[in-house]
């Protein structure tokens, strides 16, 4: 009889506390004041622990980061001194091509991403937990950092923007399957939009771009920036990987390898512009 | 006072999450002791309290990450808690791998529970192979950690004596 009634009781319990969850769930996606008001409090309070705390563990990170990406770290080097003649070899050509570029740019009243003010910011914070395609950067509304603004390396684009506090900001990754961006194939001109799928995982352009449009190995993809886009035009984002057709064969689907190298971020640019109302 | 521990203990925990834990991520997949809380709970306590202490805790932890929703850990910690909290009672707590057991156990349903409430509430990404990855990383460590977690709740929540329930006053 006792364990009966116990056994309701835990059930009872349950029941309340996934309702509860429900409704603070509901509440958070509706944009209340009162979920909100309570992260500011939590932020109050835990955000001073956590940087003392990041002083303490930090090398402990440090050297574990060190340990587990060794092999990848002298790979990369390896590649990079290569990568690095080959760069030196076109840097003489390009500035050339900048200068024209810029003409050109300056006559059509384009605007080039590269010239767009921007913050610099240092990478405070990974994903806190495993279902999370966030950032967190040391800086925040005090140095003009808002919401929606690009955020990007010299690589190229990285995420956008989602939460801003006075001295920290929240980066939402262009893996995060919720973030969606207007792109644009660079021989073909062609448009359409591009979302993530997740950490590791290629970026996907599955609308917009025709059957029967030339997507050459290696295809560079840059942002749109087509009219009310909320980013600025021609900042790279990736290769084109592999190209299939859709099941309703009406379009391709390509998947689309990001330059940025979004697991190992230490800083980026938020770049001050905001998408056009 | 069992509040004010239990408070406590939270406290600690989230902050190692959010720091130690995310600096220790393997190729983006970190430990998750948050959850070891309502794990070591519901094996020491049951599944009501092991639910009570998965809510409190994934609360928490919900109004100091940004990417998910707030509610979503602690709808996953409830359930986890819960069903973790049913074992107890049911085994003979002897051997001192049993709780092990169930703390592995018990992370591959949190972790499955958090990437089936992922995709409902519309977090896209999650559910998929890289998922079981997740729980392996997530189950070795609290396997791991459940012992002296096991301690800590102990220490933080006591048995009432006389009545065998968990009072948090």
């Amino acid at each position: 009889m006792a364990l009966s009634r116990r056994t309701g009781r835990s059930r009872f319990t349950l029941v309340l506390l996934i309702l509860t969850s429900v409704t603070v769930l509901t509440l958070d996606f509706r944009g209340s004041g009162t979920i909100n008001t309570l992260r500011d409090g939590a932020s109050a309070v835990f955000d001073p622990v956590r940087g003392g705390a990041e002083h303490v563990f930090g090398p402990v990170g440090d050297a574990w980061n060190g340990v587990w990406h060794y092999g990848d770290v002298r790979k990369e080097n390896e590649r990079l001194r290569a990568e690095l003649d080959t760069v030196k070899g076109q840097q003489a050509q390009q500035q050339d091509a900048q200068k024209q570029l810029q003409v050109i740019s300056d006559l059509d009243k384009i605007s080039q991403w590269t010239t767009l003010n921007g913050v610099d910011a240092r990478i405070v914070a990974g994903p806190l937990t495993n279902f999370e395609h966030t950032l967190e950067i040391d800086k925040g509304s005090n140095d003009g950092i808002a919401v929606d603004m690009p955020v990007v390396t010299g690589a190229g684009l990285v995420g956008r923007i989602s939460e801003v506090e006075k001295s920290r900001s929240v980066v939402k990754l262009m893996t995060d399957p919720d973030v969606v961006v207007g792109v644009r194939l660079l021989s073909s001109q062609e448009t359409g939009l591009m979302h993530g799928t997740g950490d590791g995982q290629p970026l996907m352009i599955d609308e917009g771009i025709g059957p029967k449009v030339p997507v050459p190995p290696n295809e560079l993809v840059t942002t749109s920036g087509e009219d009310r886009a909320a980013y600025p035009p021609n900042v790279p984002i990736g290769t084109v990987r592999t190209s299939t057709l859709s099941s309703d064969q009406l379009q391709q689907v390509l998947t689309v390898d990001p330059l940025a190298d979004l697991g190992n971020l230490t800083i980026v640019k938020v770049l001050l512009w905001q998408p056009s109302p | 006072m069992r509040a004010v521990r239990l408070a406590s203990v939270i406290f600690v925990l989230v902050t190692l999450q959010t720091t130690l834990m995310a600096d220790l991520a393997i190729r983006g997949t970190c430990a998750d002791i948050v959850m070891l809380l309502p794990i070591a709970v519901g094996i020491v306590h049951g599944r009501e309290e092991g639910a009570i202490a998965g809510f409190a805790s994934g609360l928490v932890l919900d109004l100091v990450v940004h990417g998910t929703p707030a509610g979503f850990f602690a709808l996953g910690y409830t359930l986890t808690g819960y069903i973790v909290g049913i074992t107890h009672g049911t085994v003979l707590r002897a051997a001192w791998w049993i709780p092990v057991l169930t703390a592995v156990g018990g992370s591959v349903v949190g972790v499955t529970t958090l990437g089936v409430l992922a995709k409902m509430v519309g977090l896209e990404g999650y559910l998929n192979n890289h998922l079981i990855v997740v729980a392996l990383v997530v189950a070795v460590v609290n396997g791991a950690l459940v012992l002296p977690m096991l301690r800590v709740v102990r220490w933080a929540l006591p048995t009432a004596t006389g009545s065998g329930r968990l009072v948090l006053s």
